[in-house]
């Protein structure tokens, strides 16, 4: 899928996202899965386990964040993300497990806003 | 006196509890399969599967969306979510088991039979499946492969589809842990 070319369904921070997830999870996942969604909210953690490029965003509890699986071009931008900034990804929803789970990930660019 | 010596044996309790867990996670495990036919290759990857295991328990749970399944071809994809897994009705695939004999001390590989329900597309068989587990840094790692036979399953796969879908799959796992922090 060309994230570029699509625009977001849906734009939500990643506290609500988690907690709608936790809160219902089944009118959560009408609501969202399968969606191309924008999420604003902080950076708890960046890896690269796998091969793979990830971010997390955290959710509204110590437990659950949201998991954004990156796109391989954005590997440069990646790396440069601090723990704790504030950040947009745009990507599609595919539901819950323990976190709120998003592939296709892309930044979206918000230094000129 | 009595008292102070309850006080006390509560005290290295709770602090015991405190410090150390016996869960592990992990959310970026990967789960791979593969179905190999005369026709056609295909293989999808997960990398967003959820574990924990529990070592005082010798417990394990694991926890994967099927839509999160990644192809070579979005055709593939569209046809395993929307006709075989129908992951709309069926969004996860699970397993919960008990690893058998696991010694959580032992820092070289073992190699350990996991006996447990696998539920995928609502249906659930008991299933034993090995794995290698290996001890890093005071975590672990599980390895590991087995087969699935689709009609177990109950997922049907249209005839003239047949041919290019393999009647048995084949699962690789790998689980790197981490200390779950309560």
């Amino acid at each position: 899928m060309e994230m570029n070319a699509v625009s977001a369904d849906i734009t939500i921070s990643s506290e609500e996202l988690v907690s709608s997830f936790m809160v219902d999870e089944r009118s959560a996942n009408s609501m969202y899965r399968g969606k191309v969604i924008e999420v604003e909210g902080i950076v708890k953690d960046v890896t690269f386990l796998n091969n793979r490029n990830t971010v997390f965003l955290y959710g509204d509890n110590k437990y659950s964040s949201v998991i954004c699986d990156m796109f391989p071009n954005q590997e440069n931008e990646i790396k440069n993300l601090k723990k704790g900034q504030k950040i947009k990804i745009k990507g599609v929803c595919k539901g819950f497990l323990k976190d709120a789970i998003l592939l296709n990930c892309m930044l979206i660019n918000t230094t000129n806003q | 006196m009595n008292k102070l010596i309850i006080l006390i044996f509560l005290l290295i309790n709770f602090t015991d509890d405190d410090t150390k867990s016996d869960q592990f996670i992990t959310r970026q495990g990967q789960v791979s399969f593969f179905s190999y036919t005369s026709v056609e290759d295909i293989e999808a990857k997960n990398n967003q599967v959820l574990s924990i295991i529990d070592i005082s328990k010798n417990e394990i749970a694991v926890s994967m969306l099927m839509n999160a399944f990644v192809f070579k071809k979005s055709l593939m994809h569209e046809h395993f979510n929307e006709s075989y897994i129908e992951s709309d009705l069926y969004p996860k695939a699970t397993f919960e088991g008990n690893i058998i004999d696991f010694d959580p001390s032992e820092t070289d590989t073992q190699t350990r039979m996991v006996k447990g329900k696998l539920t995928i597309h609502g249906i659930t068989k008991e299933v034993e499946i090995k794995t290698t587990i290996e001890q890093v840094n005071g975590s672990f790692v599980l390895n590991g492969d087995f087969e699935v036979t689709v009609k177990d399953f109950d997922i049907k796969i249209p005839p003239i589809l047949a041919p290019n879908i393999a009647k048995v799959i084949s699962i690789k796992f790998k689980f790197e842990y981490q200390h779950y922090e309560k």
